[in-house]
């Protein structure tokens, strides 16, 4: 094991989600099997004795990966030297709470971590926000971190991703390896668009494009989409809780991916910096298809949007650029 | 990837320990990255929607290993042709419940999962028992699965040995995966007894013993064996829920080197059925030093027994006595 460890910084890490991720993230499944990490853990002084339970629980599975843990509620202890961060706390819609209260509040949060990891996170950091609002608490991370370059910052839309292969896999009773390149474009809410036109399944007889397998195109069209978008309250109603197992292994996914690459003719979904591709507004952090090499992703160009995945596409984009403007109101 | 999938049970499995275990399970770290699984998820009826919330999340987090769940409040059909057996589910104490109640309530649960597990698991199934009390309840389920060899069925002091590890790395400031050889002797309760005698630390000039290093005998019988024999209820004092995240992860510890054996000269702490090593009462689940090969494991014998360790192997073998006994006069 010679590698020098890795920092990963989680923060809301007393939470459920950081329960399920901190295992995960020890075992190796982030980074690999061969790569040593430190784990940095942030969370609330109200959570302060619970976060401290965690750590107590890392130590004791004696994980051989495991180089050391730095549990605290200080965030400048948390951030520093962190090669990998990932943002998980946030606040909570409650009940009776308005949007624009739930915005104001994590523009807060989201404006002040975003000022602790540039000044204490390690060179090239790399960013994953969790925490909802999602893309637009990473654009205010972008905006009040300039010198974190925007490459670094990104959302979390592999779940939803991760979601669509599984219903794509069960629909046509396929192992969902054999499922790849659905695409996640757009806000990790109830607007994203959850696009199969480009995915395809590993047959006996060679890839085949999904529509055409599961020729329905009323229910890839109006079912799948709804599942979808609709899984995380799903998951909440059978439960009585949110979907933290899922999230947590899909933000393993998003790194691992990011930083090891994506396997050969495979893309994934990941909320980046737009550029203007696919004619969406630059500015905003929107989902993407992309490939990753060498630590760095790009986004999938050249793929054929019909009129039906425009408007999608275009919706989408609307409602961040209102949860733009929201947020940036949020701060005058 | 190897051919064929291994088809693994939880029981208990929409709970805390159930939620931590299963992607762990998923991602390969109970039985390596190249063996894909089939998850069966057992839980009771009241928890059948919770349940299918967990099969969901399996589902949707695309898991390349897990090429199917089967999630039922039916136990014949949870243990249909299983593998591998982890007992999760059992009748937690309540406040104000007697002991002889919550071990009548266990006796049953396990008296009929054995007759299930018994009459469909595949054959050379190998069982692990967690709920408490661990020692006890596979005991149960030993004796009302006569057709189950013996030495397939164990109970967990994996969490302990590991806690044992993590005090001892701790204290030393070594790392976790330098110390080995610790043994948890007895039963999963307050009265196991974490022994160092024979534990050793790699360091930069070879391999020198715990005892030698800490140097503080007095730290050593007193408070290092309460702190690990006590550490559950540490757990439960910081998070006000119990250690779920480490006790999967030991579970998974348990199960991978039972599997694929222990590393060269280390052994491990198994709760297995006592052929009376070390003076120890045949036909107690006793916890011993274990390695495991070819997919059996052996008490290590031969191991030299101070007069201090003597008494407190005693101790834990009498409440397990007591314990047998408790059992039997509920099954009247």
């Amino acid at each position: 094991m010679a590698k020098e460890p890795v920092r990963v910084l989680v923060t809301g890490a007393a939470g459920q989600i950081g329960y399920s991720l901190v295992p995960m993230i020890a075992r190796g499944v982030m980074l690999g099997t061969d790569q040593p990490v430190i784990l940095h853990l942030l969370d609330i002084p109200p959570a302060a004795e619970a976060l401290n339970g965690v750590k107590m629980e890392l130590v004791d599975a004696a994980f051989p990966l495991l180089k050391g843990v730095v549990a605290t509620t200080d965030a400048v202890e948390a951030c520093t030297g962190v090669n990998i961060a990932i943002m998980v706390g946030g606040f909570p819609r409650k009940e009776g709470m308005e949007r624009k209260d739930v915005m104001s509040k994590n523009v807060s949060i989201y404006k002040s971590q975003a000022s602790a990891l540039e000044k204490h996170a390690a060179a090239n950091c790399k960013v994953l926000v969790v925490a909802n609002p999602a893309n637009t608490n990473a654009l205010i991370l972008k905006e009040f971190a300039p010198s974190i370059p925007e490459k670094n910052i990104t959302c979390l839309t592999r779940l939803d991703h991760n979601r669509a292969l599984g219903q794509i896999s069960e629909r046509l009773s396929v192992q969902v390896c054999d499922v790849k390149n659905v695409i996640i474009w757009g806000n990790h809410s109830s607007t994203q668009y959850p696009d199969v036109s480009h995915a395809t399944v590993k047959t006996l007889s060679g890839e085949k494009p999904v529509c055409e397998l599961v020729a329905d195109d009323a229910w890839l069209k109006g079912e799948f989409i709804t599942t979808v978008q609709q899984r995380g309250a799903a998951i909440i109603k059978a439960r009585k809780l949110s979907s933290a197992l899922s999230a947590a292994s899909s933000a393993c996914d998003h790194i691992r991916d990011w930083v090891l690459g994506t396997p050969e003719g495979t893309w994934v979904s990941m909320g980046v910096y737009s550029d203007g591709s696919y004619n969406v507004p630059a500015g905003l952090i929107y989902s993407f298809p992309v490939t990753c090499c060498n630590g760095e992703w790009t986004i999938v160009k050249g793929l054929s949007i019909d009129e039906y995945s425009r408007k999608k596409l275009d919706v989408t984009a609307e409602e961040l650029t209102e949860e733009k403007a929201l947020a940036y109101s949020c701060l005058s | 990837m190897a051919e064929k999938p291994v088809r693994i049970l939880v029981t208990g499995a929409a709970g805390q320990i159930g939620y931590a275990i299963v992607p762990m399970i998923a991602k390969g770290i109970m039985l390596g990255p190249d063996q894909p699984v089939i998850l069966h998820l057992l839980d009771i009826e009241p928890a059948a929607e919770s349940l299918n919330g967990v099969k969901m999340e399996l589902i949707d987090a695309a898991f390349p290993l897990l090429k199917g769940v089967v999630a039922t409040t039916d136990v014949v059909e949870a243990c249909e042709d299983v593998n591998i057996a982890v007992m999760i589910g059992g009748f937690p104490r309540k406040e104000g419940m007697e002991r002889k109640d919550v071990m009548s309530k266990n006796v049953s649960i396990y008296k009929a999962q054995a007759s299930a597990l018994e009459e469909h698991a595949a054959a050379g199934c190998k069982v692990l028992v967690v709920a408490n009390p661990a020692n006890t309840n596979a005991l149960i389920l030993k004796e009302f699965a006569p057709s189950i060899p013996e030495k397939n069925i164990t109970c967990l002091t994996r969490l302990d040995h590991n806690r044992a590890l993590g005090q001892i790395s701790e204290r030393l400031n070594a790392h976790v995966s330098n110390v080995k050889n610790v043994i948890i002797w007895g039963n999963h309760s307050s009265t196991q007894y974490p022994d160092i005698n024979h534990a050793t630390v790699t360091t930069s000039s070879g391999e020198k013993p715990v005892r030698e290093l800490v140097s503080d005998d007095h730290w050593l019988n007193t408070e290092f064996i309460t702190t690990v024999q006590q550490r559950g209820a540490a757990i439960i004092r910081a998070r006000k829920l119990s250690s779920a995240l480490s006790a999967a992860s030991a579970a998974c510890d348990h199960i991978r080197d039972w599997v694929l054996g222990t590393p060269k000269g280390t052994w491990v702490s198994m709760g297995v059925y006592s052929d009376g090593s070390y003076g120890i009462q045949p036909g107690l689940f006793y916890s011993f030093p274990v390695r495991c090969e070819k997919g059996q494991w052996s008490i290590v014998q031969g191991l030299k027994i101070d007069e201090f360790s003597r008494a407190k192997m005693d101790a834990t073998a009498k409440e397990l006595i007591e314990e047998k006994s408790l059992a039997y006069s509920c099954l009247n």
